[in-house]
């Protein structure tokens, strides 16, 4: 039975799934929108019309997209090998370190070295905090689980300290840097297109989105296209057969958890470089535990890694919209929303997917359908 | 002397500070030792801690109050089960789940019911859980008490061989004809009790109402004790005591100024991580936790 | 009809939104930071004040609680472009953000509370809380003991750290010998919303000797006060007057008035008199201060409050002078 399913055919179900466990979610949301008095259908329309219905709000949403799958890939690529990275929050955050040192006091240099020299700082900076844990875990079994959550907190001390007593702008009286040259901050995206011409609106989107989508195909050309990547998923999938293969675990895990820290380093060249102009205080805002869930939900599928960026991004930006515009609808509601969206995407699509499957399987025509 | 009641006090804190981490973990203990990682304990010590809260400040009684706090765990440890046993979800994303939906839920709650910003009412000597001896209130002795309870109920009982066996091959346990599911469900519900108890320690003992985000992340480390205990009762419960004394003892560090706070803020954290480094070699973790059981049909 | 119209409508009124300010439908709006509207802080403060207004007044206002630091520009812009005449915006995080959005909407008033930006249509308000804490800091002292009174911040930032040396030069003011005792909750958002920790944190103060505390950290305070009630000792509010949480252990609070500051803006936003430039709000102008009413008086002696009166009289002189920060134990500097 299962030999007659083609890819074709498993991508239609694929979607499908996703499509109804979406449907189900904003059902759900829906009922809890109504409850506190707002109409659902209105608000959904909000929603999308925050997130996607002018130009401004899709810079705004390309933007925390962006953010998101460097998140999302960092934690991808570490479960790829069998570990859970939960440490990205800590590893972005230092990766801001690593963007703000070299654009604080190298911006003499011209922007074509400066950028990408900060970018790669952002990196090393978060592969470094990374590899503390990446290190334990690989040569004394240490559970990354408790090192990354432990690091989380180290990374927030250790920032908090420098921001306050080393970093802080001169006669500043807030815990953040001074604002970065201008040839330390990443061009955004209206900027640059309006070089060649084309106007769109202000957002803060950046060059950095270039930076994420490139990441993304040269994440998934390692991982299924290069020795490197077929030892993480071997060390993932079997770390025993791995070692009679001929494969240290140990030695793969560190290097995972290296790519791992530095994917979610470059978060910072994003917020940091990109929007924020300077280095300030908590500035990954939980964009590196949205990263589990984009992971998760991505599974085998680049695209799918890039549209769970998007989803969550859409949420993080169309709420604004709707929390504005609709008083009774606050931002603990936006949570709940998010909380049931991911429980709906993430953890229950098997909930439609056995009835999916079979009804794109039994009669030829409905999975024609399916596929198409 | 002085040093020696600086060091009662010292412990004395850490076993206060220990006592919500502590039946956490133990909660965590019994969901992952059945196969289910359980990231949810944040989310759901939160709404025990509401529930407990408001339940004992409506009705006056701790005791009606804490059996709120327990049922709250209860229902949503169901729906966990619910999305990762029965449809066999993503655990970890479940978990997570939850702990959005209620950082969401819990405050809106609590203010469409007293009004006062996401607060309960301040609870009344009579709605809190008092110290009954040496210093410490009910919920620190049964928690301290379920330490020993659980271990015998684990290796002494054959509900405790099934659980562990449903952890580590669920396809055995299956093969000789012991419901999976059941089990499971069976492990949660301890699990959802004692996570509300955990949330019920920080509204009802160590402070007197609920206040919004109360929880401070302590589920999480709650599940870094558990990991760090191997999964198994007394190494977790020192584990928690280890974090508790850390906390306790930066505390007190905090104050003689020598070191910039945010280092000794940071000690327990740093300390765990070290302690960690030297004892090393993992193990002990269920072979069969995180992965969703599916039963084999006859193909 | 109307609803798949709305998005249309909207996108028309986002594009004439500038245009559409008139004094009749006159609209105020405020950003909250990160903490949000109940953070038991400085927030708190504002949307009480905000809510009085708007009673008084029956104006609705707009509001929007920041959930990630890029979303301070956005809500800014957001509200300006939908026609609010003024933006309040809470919290020194959101000067940057007031500085650009200000700059893009010349004809929308904003007021910047705890920070300062110097634009033509930027009002940035500051409060001297290094002086309300002198004067809690004198009532601790004086009310101690032990001679060791203690302060639990939330986070070791520069605003925080105004909190502690005003307190600490206060009680040495009164007691050159005191001994000040100071914890830090921790260093990440949580810090602000543990009042487990912020109980701790007073035991542990207290068993070294403590017996009065000024908390400034949000809803980690209220573990204090508990604490502070439980074991028979003396707790100090902050920002709002929180004498009323634990009456009889509650010595005194920190006022910040920032309901006041609030109300204010809005009010001279919409008779016209509300002027930009800085504003440094302290003692004179009744911005910051200490809480006497029915829940602490029993605990206030005349003495005391005759030496807070003399005092207050100094320090609006000038004869005092309050420093924002102490770099050693006796704030010697």
């Amino acid at each position: 039975m299962s030999s007659e399913i083609t890819p074709a055919r498993r991508a239609g179900i694929e979607v499908a799934v996703v499509a109804s466990a979406l449907i189900a979610a904003f059902a759900v949301a829906g009922i809890v929108l109504a409850v506190i008095g707002a109409d659902p259908i209105e608000a959904f329309g909000i929603l999308v019309y925050g997130a996607f219905g002018y130009p401004e709000a899709i810079g705004y949403t390309l933007y925390y997209a962006t953010s998101y799958m460097f998140a999302g890939l960092a934690v991808w690529v570490a479960l790829k090998a069998g570990i859970f990275n939960i440490g990205g929050e800590g590893q972005a955050y230092l990766g801001g370190l690593g963007a703000a040192l070299p654009c604080l006091f190298l911006d003499t240099l011209p922007p074509i070295l400066l950028l990408p020299l900060a970018m790669i700082s952002a990196a090393v900076f978060g592969a470094g905090w990374a590899a503390i844990p990446g290190y334990l875990q690989a040569r004394r079994q240490t559970h990354v689980v408790v090192t990354t959550i432990m690091f989380n907190f180290i990374a927030g001390a250790l920032m908090t300290y420098l921001l306050n007593n080393w970093l802080l702008a001169p006669g500043g009286g807030s815990p953040e840097t001074r604002s970065f040259a201008p040839q330390a901050i990443m061009p955004a995206l209206h900027e640059i297109l309006a070089l060649v011409g084309i106007k769109i609106a202000h957002s803060p989107a950046n060059l950095s989105l270039l930076v994420a989508l490139l990441a993304v195909a040269c994440t998934w050309t390692f991982m299924f296209r290069t020795v490197w990547g077929y030892e993480t998923r071997v060390v993932g999938a079997n770390p025993n057969a791995a070692r009679y293969a001929g494969i240290d675990p140990g030695a793969v895990i560190l290097r995972t958890m290296l790519i791992s820290g530095a994917l979610v380093g470059l978060v910072a060249v994003n917020e940091v470089m990109g929007v924020h102009k300077r280095l300030i205080l908590d500035f990954p805002a939980g964009a590196g535990f949205v990263g589990i869930a984009v992971a998760l939900m991505a599974r085998e599928s680049a695209i799918g890694l890039v549209l769970a960026s998007v989803l969550f991004a859409a949420l993080a930006q169309g709420s604004l919209d709707l929390v504005i515009d609709m008083p009774m609808i606050n931002r603990e509601v936006v949570r709940l929303i998010q909380g049931v969206l991911i429980l709906f995407c993430g953890a229950l699509p098997s909930l439609f997917r056995k009835f999916i499957t079979r009804l794109l399987t039994q009669s030829p025509a409905a999975a024609q359908a399916g596929a198409l | 002397m002085e040093t020696a009641t600086q060091i009662l006090l010292l412990v004395a804190a850490a076993i206060r500070l220990a006592t919500p981490l502590l039946l956490a973990a133990l909660a965590g203990l019994y969901a992952e030792r059945s196969g289910v990682i359980d990231l949810s304990l944040e989310g759901k010590m939160l709404a025990g801690a509401f529930a407990g809260a408001a339940v004992a400040s409506v009705t006056g009684s701790v005791w009606v109050g804490a059996l709120g706090a327990i049922l709250t765990g209860i229902v949503l440890s169901l729906l966990h089960g619910f999305a990762t046993v029965t449809h066999r979800g993503n655990q970890v994303v479940a978990g997570m789940a939850i702990n959005i939906a209620m950082a969401g839920l819990i405050p809106t709650v609590a203010q469409a019911i007293f009004a006062l910003g996401g607060q309960t009412p301040q609870l009344g000597p009579a709605q809190r859980f008092l110290n009954v001896a040496l210093g410490n209130n009910a919920l620190t002795f049964f928690a301290f008490l379920a330490v020993p309870a659980t271990g015998w109920l684990l290796y002494r009982t054959g509900w405790g061989l099934r659980l562990r066996a449903v952890g580590e091959n669920p396809y055995a346990v299956d093969t000789a004809g012991l419901p999976v599911a059941r089990l499971r469900y069976q492990a949660l519900l301890v699990n959802g009790a004692l996570a509300g108890l955990a949330g019920a320690y920080l509204s009802m003992a160590a402070n007197a109402g609920f206040s919004r985000d109360m929880t401070a992340g302590k589920g999480y480390l709650a599940i870094a004790a558990l990991i760090f205990g191997r999964w198994a009762p007394v190494p977790t419960m020192l584990a928690c005591l280890l974090f508790a004394f850390a906390d306790a003892a930066q505390a007190q560090l905090q104050t003689v100024r020598i070191l910039p706070s945010q280092f000794v803020g940071a000690l327990p954290y740093i300390l765990t991580v070290l302690v960690l480094a030297l004892v090393g070699k993992g193990g002990g973790m269920p072979k069969a936790l995180g992965i969703p059981y599916v039963k084999e049909r006859g193909a | 009809m109307h609803r798949l119209l709305s998005p249309v409508l909207m996108l028309v009124l986002l594009a004439l939104a500038p245009a559409a300010v008139t004094a009749a439908d006159f609209m105020p709006a405020i950003v909250f930071d990160m903490g949000g509207k109940f953070d038991k802080s400085f927030n708190q403060m504002a949307y009480e004040g905000a809510e009085a207004w708007r009673k008084e007044n029956g104006i609705a206002y707009r509001e929007f609680e920041v959930t990630s630091p890029v979303q301070r520009e956005q809500a800014l812009r957001q509200l300006a472009r939908r026609g609010a005449a003024i933006v309040i915006a809470i919290g020194f995080s959101q000067g940057p953000a007031v500085a650009t959005v200000a700059k893009e909407f010349p004809n929308t008033k904003f007021t910047v509370i705890d920070a300062i930006v110097d634009a033509p249509n930027v009002q940035s308000v500051v409060m001297r809380e290094q002086e309300g804490s002198f004067l809690v800091g004198m009532l601790a002292a004086m009310k101690s003991q032990t001679g060791k009174v203690g302060f639990v911040g939330g986070m070791d930032i520069p605003l925080i750290r105004k909190f502690a040396a005003g307190y600490r030069q206060g009680a040495l003011y009164v007691n050159p010998k005191i001994e000040v005792l100071e914890n830090m909750t921790g260093t990440t958002p949580e810090a602000w919303n543990d009042p487990t920790r912020g109980a701790e944190l007073a035991k542990a103060q207290f068993g070294r000797g403590v017996d009065v505390i000024y908390a400034a950290a949000g809803g980690t305070g209220l573990g204090v006060y508990q604490a502070a009630k439980d074991a028979g000792k003396y707790a100090i509010g902050v920002d709002s007057n929180q004498n009323y949480v634990q009456p009889g252990t509650m010595l005194t609070s920190m006022v910040k008035r920032i309901d006041k500051v609030v109300g204010e803006a809005f009010t001279s936003a919409r008779d016209g008199s509300w002027q930009p430039g800085t504003r440094d709000l302290g003692l004179a102008a009744d911005a910051v201060g200490w809480a006497l009413d029915q829940y602490n008086r029993p605990l206030i002696t005349a003495e005391m409050e005759e030496r807070c009166k003399q005092a207050t009289a100094d320090i609006v002189a000038g004869k005092i002078k309050v420093s924002e920060t102490c770099s050693n134990a006796a704030c010697t500097n």
